[in-house]
């Protein structure tokens, strides 16, 4: 028997069929968790995210109109989970209006001589990964949605409810962000190496 | 003739192929022949490479074990909450 579509669990789920309801968690479980673990960055939090996400679709699906589809309306409700609870826990980020600050450095150095496999050390990915996690809140959730899980700039702009251009905005922005940080390590590991790193 | 500062403004259009044919060409232009936005085009593309061989290799994120059976557990909650003492089966 072919599996139902989604619109079909979607509509059984408005008709109490907890069935349903049960196999749409089942089908998205995954992927919202890994979203929201991608955008709160600690497996308590986006677990926490994860039981929001699924609360509020639970309660809110009689009133889901199918104007986007599940996937898309899924994806919004946990992108707002995770903003909020970033916003709540008010992580040392910078906020979007800091973030105007200039982002590109003079004359950047050219650190692209070798190809990535052979950049990402291990130190490199935990600078990486601090780059990410010190994007201001607004600009990782689009970070995340496009560069990382590489969606439409379309379906992005869907997901935030942003249109398209403040979504290429953010894009270029974080891109900037994470680059220049990286710029910054490129341009320390030409000096001595530091003994602080590594730790993760 | 684009400057610098506007070909720096669509780096990301220009790495994501979305503009129109006749500024990817001014774009190309510009980047061939100006070492300082060459630079900036380089280690932008670089950082995007760099991400996502990052994630690639990285992989999935998997969902800690137990983590499924407190979801159902929470939602199970929410249905006696909202229908009355009669927690119907999930999954």
């Amino acid at each position: 028997m072919a599996a139902a579509t989604d619109e079909e669990l979607v509509r059984k789920s408005k008709e109490d069929d907890e069935r349903a309801f049960g196999e749409l968690v089942s089908r998205y479980e995954s992927k919202v968790y890994s979203l929201a673990l991608r955008m709160v960055r600690n497996p308590e939090d986006a677990e926490d995210v994860l039981q929001d996400t699924f609360l509020r679709a639970y309660r809110g699906i009689k009133s889901f109109q199918g104007a986007s589809t599940f996937s898309t309306w899924i994806y919004r409700i946990t992108a707002n989970s995770a903003l909020m609870r970033l916003r709540k826990k008010q992580l040392p980020t910078v906020s979007i209006d800091d973030a105007e600050e200039r982002e590109t450095p003079v004359n950047i150095a050219d650190w692209t001589p070798g190809p990535a496999e052979q950049l990402l050390s291990q130190e490199l990915q935990h600078e990486m990964d601090e780059a990410i996690g010190a994007l201001p809140p607004e600009f990782r959730q689009v970070f995340v949605l496009r560069d990382v899980e590489e969606m439409s700039n379309a379906e992005v702009a869907e997901i935030l409810d942003l249109s398209v251009a403040a979504v290429k905005s953010r894009l270029h922005r974080a891109r900037l962000k994470v680059r220049n940080r990286l710029a910054g390590y490129f341009s320390d590991n030409a000096k001595p190496k530091r003994s602080a790193m590594g730790a993760h | 003739m684009l400057t610098c500062k506007e070909v720096l403004e669509s780096l990301s259009d220009y790495l994501d192929a979305d503009m129109k044919e006749d500024i990817v060409n001014e774009m190309k232009r510009h980047i061939g022949s100006c070492s300082d936005c060459r630079a900036e085009f380089d280690t932008l593309t670089m950082t995007i490479k760099l991400y996502k061989h990052e994630h690639a290799q990285s992989g999935p994120q998997v969902m800690p074990v137990g983590c499924h059976d407190r979801l159902v557990k929470v939602l199970e909650l929410e249905k006696m909450k909202s229908k009355g003492p009669q927690p119907p089966k999930m999954v």
